[in-house]
């Protein structure tokens, strides 16, 4: 992938740099942070459509990732879905999906409320988890 | 003993609204924004939510279905008051839809008191309220239920000691959600009217507890700093028409003149110059403004004849270059009286200005939105009331087709709102086209009723003769009496 150039961009990266070896439970704790704040300020429906155009988008590249959700299905049943398929990859290649998805959808969010809005919001929602983060990761992008 | 209540008042960042207001926006009122839909009410709510909030006055926005947030969000960043600093460190965005779909009104009351509660704003906003409305009429609910909602939300705004506003759809201020109109506050209605081609704004303060608002309609601009409104100009009681806060008298800069008006025009004047195409009105409008520059008076122009890059003469240009006279730009078609007056008294507290021209009337009138034109003589009344109560002195020019059957001295009958008139005709005399001017009246001052004529140089109006051995000069066509025919025989 492209070197993060944008704010928000630069928040995923620092966000998956971690690794940590479970995957599918990290990558549904970003979901879930992340749709709590966002269904907060956009809706349900305003989230249900940026995730479901992003998965889209995403399966371009990563044909493995699981289908479109119904939007009838709590959101934990859709990251739920996502872990079990993040899990079944070579590590690398599933942090690399779960980069992109999340990428995709902070692009598509940027691109209708801007950069910074964004940022904020990532930031907001991925405190702890950032809080985790040595300084240093976010400074060298 | 005096325990009363102070209540403070909220500067809401919207030029011209506190003035609407009577000086503000209560604080922790209950307040109805209501409109139709694209008449502004999203964007006046944050534009009063991003002037007012700060870290430690903090401000919740509940969007409820209508416009979705992400569209809001988007569009509204577009305004220069958007601050994105301010969103989550100020201002949080809380999304209402999903509980409102559930249409269980206990529960939306219950999760906006959550999130109050959590969050304790100093401002409260829920956009749009005319949404939670019509989703009630799509559940077919009853309107007790939905009264008693919207009583209990405004009861519940008022307890939390927050700021709190309702953004709407309506109709008409009077329509059937009577409740919420009664329990709110403060009711502020936008609406954009069309008349012909062109699209006015106009704002009321329908009701505001505790302090007078300004009543009526009043116009507002949308532009990329948001909301201006430009408060109607009102008569005040102790407000004369004419010669109000200035004494003492001001020369026009023509030898001659001040004399004939009795030595000079009287300070915070209204004159009224009237005549026919190229008689000589702006050249005699120029004069004025020179005047008042050599006297170290500097003036304001509003030109509507020519743009302002095609400045009516080259003495003007070079008293707008010199800085002694301020010009208004009056390019657009569709403005109003009170944003032309906005503009003038801006101006004017920034030169500190003591002439004042207005060029011309028929000008004016066209550049007017046409909903305006109709009633362009009242408008013209209260601005000339409230450009003379800063003591300021004003020459209006005003075109009149050079009828000989009848004499009129304004097409507005705007006559009556000048304090003092001058009047140019053309005559026939001798085979030629001659220019000649009276002074009809000025107000409480003795003045010549000659009639006199007049010549355009390179330097300006010079007066000419008398014309005393001539009758009937005002048809046109003037004639030496009989019996001086006689004599000269």
């Amino acid at each position: 992938m492209e070197d993060p150039k944008l704010e928000h961009q630069q928040i995923i990266a620092a966000l998956v740099a971690q690794r940590p070896e479970k995957i599918a439970e990290t990558a549904t704790t970003h979901w879930e942070k992340l749709a709590g704040e966002i269904i907060l300020v956009v809706g349900q429906d305003g989230f249900d459509s940026l995730y479901e155009r992003s998965l889209h988008l995403a399966q371009a590249a990563v044909s493995w990732l699981p289908p479109n959700p119904s939007a009838a299905d709590p959101n934990s049943q859709h990251f739920e879905e996502l872990g079990k398929h993040l899990v079944n990859q070579a590590p690398a290649d599933a942090w690399a999906a779960h980069s992109l998805l999340l990428t995709l959808f902070a692009n598509i969010l940027a691109s209708l409320i801007g950069d910074q809005l964004t940022a904020s919001l990532l930031r907001s929602a991925w405190a702890m988890q950032l809080q985790s983060q040595p300084a240093k990761e976010l400074d060298d992008e | 003993m005096s325990d009363k209540v102070k209540i403070n008042r909220l500067q809401t960042g919207v030029p011209g609204f506190d003035n609407l207001l009577g000086g503000g926006l209560p604080e922790f009122s209950f307040n109805l924004i209501a409109g139709t839909p694209g008449s502004g009410k999203t964007t006046l709510a944050h534009q009063i939510m991003f002037a007012l909030a700060r870290p430690d006055y903090r401000a919740l926005f509940f969007t409820v279905l209508g416009e979705p947030s992400l569209k809001m969000l988007r569009y509204q960043q577009q305004f220069s008051f958007f601050d994105h600093l301010k969103v989550n460190e100020s201002i949080r965005f809380v999304n209402l839809a999903t509980d409102l779909l559930e249409g269980d009104f206990d529960h939306v009351l219950s999760r906006i008191a959550a999130e109050v509660k959590e969050y304790q704003p100093s401002l409260v906003f829920v956009d749009s309220f005319r949404s939670v409305v019509q989703s009630a009429r799509f559940k077919d609910r009853n309107a007790p239920e939905l009264q008693r909602f919207v009583q209990r939300l405004g009861m519940q705004m008022t307890s939390w000691q927050a700021t709190s506003f309702l953004i709407g759809e309506y109709e008409g201020p009077m329509n059937d959600s009577s409740a919420v109109f009664t329990v709110a506050d403060g009711i502020v209605w936008l609406t954009q009217n069309t008349h012909r081609n062109s699209m006015v704004r106009k704002m009321q303060v329908v009701k505001i507890r505790g302090q007078a608002q300004v009543p009526g309609f009043h116009t507002f601009r949308i532009s990329d700093d948001g909301l201006r409104v430009f408060p109607r100009a009102i008569v005040q009681p102790n407000e004369m028409v004419g010669g109000g806060a200035a004494s003492g008298r001001v020369s026009m800069g023509i030898e001659g003149m001040d004399e004939m008006m009795g030595g000079g025009l009287p300070a915070g004047y209204s004159l009224l110059v009237v005549g026919p195409s190229g008689s000589g009105k702006s050249i005699l409008a120029t004069s004025f403004l020179a005047e008042g520059a050599r006297c170290g008076e500097r003036g304001v122009i509003a030109a509507f004849e020519k743009s302002p890059n095609q400045l009516l003469n080259k003495q003007l240009q070079e008293l707008v270059s010199a800085g002694h006279v301020g010009v208004i730009d009056t390019r657009s078609l569709d403005l109003s009286i009170d944003e032309t007056l906005h503009d003038l008294l801006q101006m004017i507290d920034r030169m500190q200005a003591k002439r004042v021209v207005i060029d011309s009337l028929s000008g004016f009138e066209l550049a007017l939105a046409p909903q305006f034109s109709e009633d362009f003589r009242g408008s013209l009344y209260r601005m000339v009331a409230e450009l003379t109560s800063k003591g300021v002195t004003i020459l209006l020019t005003s075109e009149l087709e050079d009828r000989y059957t009848d004499l009129r001295f304004s097409p507005y009958n705007s006559a009556i709102l000048a304090d003092a008139i001058l009047v140019q005709r053309y005559v026939e005399i001798a085979g030629q086209f001659k220019r000649v001017f009276s002074v009809i009246k000025v107000r409480g001052s003795d003045h010549s009723k000659d009639i006199r004529l007049f010549d355009i140089t390179a330097d300006g109006i010079v007066i000419g003769d008398r014309l005393t051995q001539y009758d009937g000069i005002m048809t046109g066509h003037p004639k030496i009496p009989q019996e001086q025919v006689h004599e000269h025989k």
